[in-house]
This record gives C-alpha cells, structure tokens and sequence, in this order.
C-alpha cells in the first residue's frame, strides 16, 4: 500500500469502519468514527481518513465542506489511490466527468489492479464515448477477471462500437465456448442474438444466417429470429424461402406494413394486379384487419382505385371511425385521388341525405345506414376541405355536422384547428375551450386547448387550464417541467417569443435543453444494468440513441427560439424597459390590445398568488431536497436557477446562441435551418471562415431553398466589401467563392435562382429581396416578385404571406408603405379569417403591422 | 493496510443499495461466484491469448501512425490562426494541419467543409 502514513491497527479498525458505514448509508456513525482518528494529534492530518470524511459529508448534502476535507486528505496523501479514488468519485457526483476520470487514472497510478476503480472509470468512458480508452479499460479488467461473464461481454462490445466487427465477433466466440447453456436459457439467445446483430453490421449475411439456423434450438425470442431471417435471406437473394417466412410474419401480425413490403419483395410481385390478389387473399382471411385493406389505396390509380377507395371509405363511416381522415392522408399527396376522394365522399352526402343509403340506386330491402353516417360524411369532409385549402366549405360542413349532433367534442375540436388553420386564432380558441368545457375530465382535450391558448399567447390562461390535472401544491408551469412536458414548454417559449419576454421564453429553451441532458445522464444507470441484464442488443440500442438524443424535433425547435432571440438581444441589448415595450407586434390589433389591457391587470392579481405559490413550491423543494440527501442517490448536483432577467441580460449573447447550435450542427446537418442559423450567427461574429464553413454545407445540402440563398447572397456582398485579410484567409476565400459562383456576378446568381425556382412565391420573396439588396434601383421589380400572389404561384400560403408582408414593413424594400397596404388587402382576400390580413377600422395606413401569429 | 473502497474480497450481506454503483458491485460479486465455475481456466487461457496478441499489434500500429504524425512540422502561427478564425480547440487544429502536411490553405478548405 503506497499510502505514507498507514494507521496503526486500532485505527486501521476505526478506518474501516468507516469505509463500512459510508457504504451502508450511516453517515453519522462514519462522521463518528472519523472524529475518534482525527482526534488523535497523531493522525489529526490523516488524509485518507480525511478523504473518506470528505466523501460521508458530500453526501450529507454538505457539499463545500465536502469538497475541503476531500481535497486537504489528498494534499496529505498524494500517493494514495483511496484519496484519488474519492476524489474522482466526487467529482462524479458533481457529472464533472472529465474531472473524475483523471482522478481515477491518478489512482489507478497507485494502485493499477484495482477492479472497482477500473470499472468506475470504464462507467464514466462508456457515458463519455471515449471508446478507445473504454476497451483499454476493458482490456484490463477482462486480464484481472477472466471468469467474469461481465469482462468478456464488455470487452467484445468495446470492440463492437469501435467497428471493429471482426475482433469483436472473436471474443463472442471465444467468451461462448466456455458457456455451459441451461434449459430454456433467454440470456444466452440474448447473447447469441447480439452477436448475429454484430455479424450483420459487419456484412456478413451467409454466416449470420448459417449461425442463426446453427444456434436454433437456443434462441427464444422467435418473432426476431423470424424477422431477421427474412431481412437476410432477401440480402442473399434466396426468395422463395424469404416468401414462406415473410408470409407467415403476416399471419402473425397482419397489420404490421414492413412483412408485407417483404413479402412483395420476395414474391417479386410489382404490378398492381398481383400485388391486389396478395391483399385481397389476406383481407379473406383477416377480415378484421385494415392493412390488407387500406395498402391497396396506395398503389391502385384510376377506376381501381375509386372502387376500393369506395369500399374503404364505406366501412370506416359506418362503423364510425373518427381519425379516418388522418388514415386517408398520405393519399393527398396525389392530386388524381384526391379528386376521386371528394367525388365519392360528396355522393355519400348527397345519397345519405336523400335515402339513407350510400348509393342512389340501392336495393332497399337491404338495412338502411346508420344516423351517425352522415355525421362521419360531414366530419371526413370538413377535413377535407380545411386540407386542400377551402376554409368556408370546411366550415360549411362542419357547421352542418354540429347541427346534426350538436354535443360532439370532435367537432368543436375540428372547427378550431380549421380557425387555426386559417388564421384565426382566437376564435379557435374560444372554440377549443368550449369543446374543453364538454368533457373537463378528459385530458387531451384539456391539453389541446391549453396548446392553442399558447398559439394565442395566453400563457397564464394555459397555465391554469393544465393545472386541472397537473399536481397539486405545486405551480402548473413547475410541474410540467418536472415532468418534462416538452410540447407545452416548446409552445410556451414560442409565445414569450411573441410576446418580446426574452428572458422568459429563454428560460423555457434552457429547460429544454436540460431535460435532453437529464436523459443522457440518466443512461447511466444502464451501462451496468443492461450488461448484467444480457439485455445487449437494446443496450447498443440504448447507446445509439442517446448519442443522436438531441437531433429530436423538440430540441430543434427549442434550439432555433433560443437562437433566434439571443441574436436579436445581440442586434438590440436588453434593457429594464424593453421588456415591457416591445409588445409591438400586438400593436394595431384591436383583440391583442384588449388582451393586453387584460392581461396586465390580471398580471397584478396573478403575482401576488405566484407569490404564494412560490413559496409553497420552495417549502416543498426543500423537502425535497432533504428527503434527497438522505437516501442519496445519483441524482447529481442542483442545478443553477434559470433567472429569466439575467439570461436576458445575457453579456455575450451570440456565445450562448453557439452553445445551442452545436448540437445542431452535429446531429442536423440535413436541415438546412441549421446552416441558416449558423450563419446569422458567425455573421454577427464576423468570422469569416465559419460563414464560409456554413454557407458551404448549406449550398451543398440545398441551394435552392429561399432561407438560405438569402445568406448565400449576404456572404457574397460582404465578401466583396472586406479588406485587409490575412494571406491565407484570402486564398481560401478567393478560391472558395469562386469554386461555389463559377465567377459568376452577384446579380446574375440571384436571377438563376429566380429562374431555377420560376413560379413559387417563397424563392421570389427571397429572390425579390436581394435583388433590392443588390440593387436598390430595382425596387419596384423587386417588389412585384415578393407580392406576386395569383393563382398561378405556388407556395402561396398563410404564414408565407405574414413573412413578406412583415418584411416590407420592416423596410426590407426601402420604404413601400403603399405596396404593403395593397398586399395586404390582397392577402385579406385571399385568406379572409386570418385576423393579421385584417385592416383596422381607424384606417392607420402608415403601419399595417401584422402581428406574425402562429400556423 | 487494505483499503479499498469496496471492500473486494469481504464477504457484505448488505441488501440494499449503497453509494453509487457500489451497489452493483456487490452484485457483480454474487455472479462472479457462479460464473467462475462455469469458465474453464484452459478454454481462458486460449482465449486470452489471441485476445491479447491483437491488442499488442494494435497499441503498435496506432504508436506508428501517431509517431508519422508528429514528424510533420508545422508553424504556430498557422495554428493560432486556426483556433481564432474556426473557434476550435487547439488540439483539433494541429491535427488537421499536421494531416495537410502543414498546408494552413488546405487544411482551412477541409475545416470549412
């Protein structure tokens, strides 16, 4: 033992006495006992004694104490790995993963055998994904512990994630040959299984089917065995036998798409006839199932198609299926079928109404249709229509369905997302709630109206409507983020947005982004859990997962607020009064302006229950927090309180702004917002090489869209206006550019962009916009690009229109007061509920704002 | 003076769960013991043995690659400017310029892919 200062016995007892009672959870007892060493003048500088004091007050929540005594015991005792290893285990109750690892490889200096101190440290390599030195590590253990199951699975996975399939496949084989299988054994099928997952991500398809049929008998999990089975046989072109397996899949689950796309696949069917017999023989025999039935409606076209559309359609109104229109969707895409669609649908109404029978002609002897047909006819049309576009038809006949059954929740629900859709959403939620007030015990509803009352940026009002069924005693808004309720804090920051509180809605992202940080941390527990468990191929699984965790929409939208707003707190500092002040995009709007006066005077009567909330939550967070330090588990430090105020005031706003697009970068270059935002980022930074860095990715990934051809045309004209660069800097540049413009002029790339994307209304906003930029004198084309919304445009949408009209309010035109009244009296006619095309009745012509709401 | 923190070789009858994975650890013992019977020292020793030979080769080859790597010179100031324009950290950007042969041009070009 290198320790320079071993105890004496009758400390030594005391010592491990000690050791026992940290690991027993007497922390008192250890405290105790340390006192009774440290006491002694003798040993009054004892470090490990020290070190383990250190480590028994941590978790007694004592953490500052903690960490001196911790740090005094190894500033006493460098050379033991008892005070490293306790170190590194502090450091890791603080997630100071890095800090932990080089404690723990100091202790290991000391000490190199010790197995808890090399798996510790191999925990927190797998949780860093320092896989070179986690199969070190394993390397290691795996020479100490050879009769360990543990060591060789380990040692093979380390192999595994390192793509070294080869090595990895070896030490499987090596590791099974010494395993003596029992009966009905599913943790070794569990390992075999993995193994076979390695051999396929390897390519080796014959031998992992030869090790499949091998190791039959011993694998238990059949319907994987199958599936697997399938997937090779198909690789290794072996398709009758593919077809005899992939048909029995289907007639274990008939509703799963993938054994029937197998099963086409394997029988080599393609033309529609045939692959019509394939369904029609499972539909005999399944009658219940809807996959034999609705897949046809995929492939059919024409008469076909309107025949089994026809019974498809038939079936579901009569039983009454409500989410039909949802099932019917995917066929949208296709303008021949939703013709078709409609045709049928608006026969149904018409033959329902007249006879009660789907078909004019019908044999009457047959029984008539149930009551609730035309209800389901009118509810499919309403959605029909709100989908192609049609606001006052969808209307219509939603109208006409709550006339027919005036007490449906599903109706109140429809003709709110049809007021959303168009545009009108305060209306949507009046709409919403009174559905809500059909059924107060029903949560989705409750939390579809708590959405929409985001949409319309009535915060507090979705806060008390969710706090129906959140917990009790405890604020809506905190419980929700206990519970990680991600689509009402994602909404809830958007509004803020909207509401110009930046430090509100920047509270809202970072807990957010800490929920993605919680759950990484919480694969933790798994690393041993799940090795021990034999559960191997949902581990790596698990492991993949995690590493792409924050390529999740929800992480995307949070990450885009917050980016969003830190670059306009960089463009416009925060200030006390801009807070209150900036709630200019209500200005204008009669309604927001009502809601506004509304909404302050709540404001008062809210605090002073906040007050009170607040400080019942406290009470009870220090409960909480007692409660935690005594049963001590992993939970990790307390995190730093969001101040909404002082992430606002937020000194370097573009670095915090980094912070969130890094992950975006990394796991969503495929997005091109991602490239977007990195651009409006490093531009305001000024760096030049980083603006290249994204302007490239963005070119390469789609050049044509409008977001980014505005930055590309950007980083182009500032190019041209900078000087003074370094030599190197300047030859990347030069060359760069000129590799991505072909040496063509600014101008005449933006006017291929035009031609490229001739007849969309986004592209000749974006087109028409840095046409102005590039030459101001041709405003008044570019002007007449932007507001180009006839019939024959594309892309004519809502939101679109809201973008330009606030652009050429912005003065992205130069001055064009006249031209945004015009198009917005245009856009009024086009989209006639949507309340931002709406001209005040105290005609302001000057400052036709809109006020940008949500889709 | 034996003092490891997990105590290895006592034998703990302690159901519950202690600090950490300590916990686990207890319960890694409870497997060794039924495993230890089951893995014959001779099928080990085979096994160990091509385990071990392909972690030396390896440890040789990366000490190679990394050696040929650190031959290349490359200039400071070149690095500096790489950290400062691409905002990244040091190690990263002598990587790269030792990858393009101290070519700060092409290394830039690939950094900006």
């Amino acid at each position: 033992m290198p320790s320079i200062n071993p105890l004496p016995p009758k400390e030594n007892a005391l010592f491990k006495r000690i050791l026992k009672c940290y690991e027993q959870k007497q922390y008192k007892s250890g405290l105790k006992f340390a006192k009774q060493i440290l006491t002694n003048v003798k040993f009054a500088e004892h470090g490990e004694t020290l070190a383990m004091k250190g480590l028994t007050l941590n978790c007694l929540g004592r953490k500052e104490e903690a960490y001196d005594y911790v740090r005094r015991g190894l500033r006493n005792d460098l050379k033991s790995h008892v005070c490293w290893h306790v170190y590194g285990l502090l450091q890791r109750s603080d997630r100071k993963y890095e800090e932990a690892i080089k404690c723990y490889r100091h202790a290991l200096k000391w000490d190199k055998d010790n197995l808890q101190i090399l798996r510790d440290l191999s925990l927190l390599q797998i949780q860093m994904r320092d896989l070179e030195g986690y199969k070190d590590t394993r390397y290691q253990l795996l020479v100490l512990r050879p009769g360990q199951r543990v060591s060789w699975i380990g040692f093979a996975m380390a192999y595994h994630l390192l793509k070294d399939y080869t090595m990895a496949i070896r030490v499987l084989d090596e590791f099974r040959k010494t395993q003596s299988v029992k009966q009905y054994d599913y943790e070794h099928s569990e390992l075999l299984l993995y193994e076979n997952l390695v051999m396929r991500e390897a390519g080796l398809y014959q031998e992992a089917l030869d090790f499949l049929n091998e190791y039959n008998e011993y694998l238990l999990d059949r319907l994987s065995v199958n599936e697997i089975k399938v997937e090779l046989l198909l690789k290794l072109n072996r398709q009758e036998e593919a077809k005899k397996i992939a048909n029995n899949l289907i007639d274990r689950n008939p509703e799963n798409w993938a054994y029937y796309r197998q099963f086409e696949d394997a029988a080599q069917i393609s033309c529609s006839e045939e692959r019509c017999k394939l369904y029609c023989e499972k539909e005999s025999k399944f009658p219940r199932a809807t996959t034999p039935k609705w897949l046809p409606l995929t492939f059919t076209t024409g008469e076909k198609f309107r025949s089994v559309a026809d019974v498809f359609l038939k079936t579901s109104i009569r039983k009454g299926v409500p989410p039909l229109f949802v099932i019917m969707r995917p066929l949208y895409n296709q303008a021949e079928k939703v013709k078709i669609i409609e045709e049928l649908i608006l026969g149904y109404v018409k033959n329902l109404k007249d006879s009660d029978y789907f078909e004019a002609n019908c044999d009457t002897s047959e029984e008539k249709e149930p009551a609730t047909a035309l209800l389901w006819t009118y509810y499919y049309l309403a959605q029909h229509y709100d989908y192609i576009g049609q606001t006052r038809l969808a209307l219509q006949h939603i109208d006409l369905a709550i006339e027919h059954t005036p007490l449906l929740i599903e109706l109140y629900v429809l003709k709110a997302k049809i007021f959303k859709h168009a545009g009108d959403i305060e209306e949507s939620v009046r709409l919403m709630d009174e559905a809500q007030s059909l059924d107060t015990a029903d949560r989705y509803i409750n939390s579809k109206c708590a959405k929409y009352m985001l949409k319309a940026n009535l915060i507090q009002e979705a806060a008390d409507m969710s706090s129906k069924f959140t917990r009790e005693g405890v604020s809506a808004m905190e419980n929700l983020n206990e519970m990680q309720c991600m689509w009402f804090q994602t909404e809830c920051a958007s509004s803020y947005q909207r509401l110009g509180k930046w430090g509100e809605a920047l509270k809202k992202c970072h807990e957010i982004d800490r929920h993605f940080s919680e759950i990484i941390e919480d694969q933790f527990d798994f690393h041993t859990y799940c090795m021990r468990k034999m559960t191997l191929r949902a581990y790596v699984e698990l492991l993949q997962l995690e590493d792409k965790l924050r390529m999740h929409p929800f992480y995307v939208k949070a990450a885009h607020i917050a980016i969003e707003i830190y670059l306009h707190l960089h463009d416009h500092p925060w200030t006390p009064e801009s807070e209150q002040n900036n709630d200019l995009d209500s200005e204008n709007l009669s309604a927001a302006e009502l809601r506004k006066l509304k909404r302050k005077q709540k404001k008062k009567e809210r605090k002073a229950e906040e007050e009170r909330e607040k400080q019942l939550a406290e009470q009870k967070r220090k409960d909480q927090q007692s409660k935690k330090s005594q049963d001590n588990d992993l939970d990790g430090p307390k995190e730093e309180e969001l101040i909404p105020e002082e992430l606002a005031k937020t000194d370097n706003p573009l670095e915090c702004a980094i912070k969130f697009l890094k992950p975006l970068q990394l796991l969503n270059p495929n997005l091109i917002g991602t490239h977007v935002v990195a651009y409006e980022i490093y531009s305001r930074k000024g760096k030049l090489l980083l603006m290249l860095q994204s302007v490239k990715r963005g070119y390469q990934l789609n050049k044509d869209d409008p977001h980014f051809h505005v930055c590309f045309i950007k980083f182009l004209l500032h190019v041209k206006g900078v000087k003074d660069l370094d030599g190197g800097v300047k030859t990347v540049i030069e060359q760069e550019v000129n590799k991505l413009t072909e040496n063509k002029p600014i101008n005449k790339i933006n006017q291929e962009f035009l031609d490229r994307n001739s007849s969309s209304l986004p592209h000749y906003f974006a087109g028409g916009q840095m046409m102005y930029l590039i030459d101001p004198s041709t405003k008044e084309l570019a002007v007449k690009l932007a507001t180009s919304v006839s019939s024959n445009i594309k892309g004519v949408t809502r939101t679109t229109s809201i973008d330009i009209l606030d652009s050429l309010c912005k003065g992205d035109f130069g001055p064009c007061e006249k031209e945004a009244t015009d198009f917005q009296a245009q856009c009024h006619n086009l989209f006639p509920y949507a309340t931002a095309f709406i001209i005040p009745a105290n005609n302001n012509t000057s400052e036709p704002l809109s006020n940008g709401s949500a889709s | 003076m034996d003092v490891d923190i997990d105590r290895n070789g006592e034998t703990t009858k302690e159901p519950k769960s202690k600090k950490h994975d300590s916990g686990t650890a207890d319960l890694e013992k409870v497997t060794d013991y039924v495993e230890e019977a089951d893995i014959s020292s001779q099928s080990i020793g085979d096994a160990m043995k091509a385990v071990s030979d392909q972690q030396k080769l390896e440890a040789a080859e990366r000490q190679v690659k990394e050696k040929e790597l650190t031959k290349v010179k490359i200039n400071k100031d070149d690095v500096d400017l790489i950290v400062n324009e691409m905002e990244i950290p040091r190690t990263v950007a002598e990587k790269t310029l030792r990858k393009h042969k101290g070519n700060l041009v092409e290394a830039l070009v690939a950094l900006t892919d």
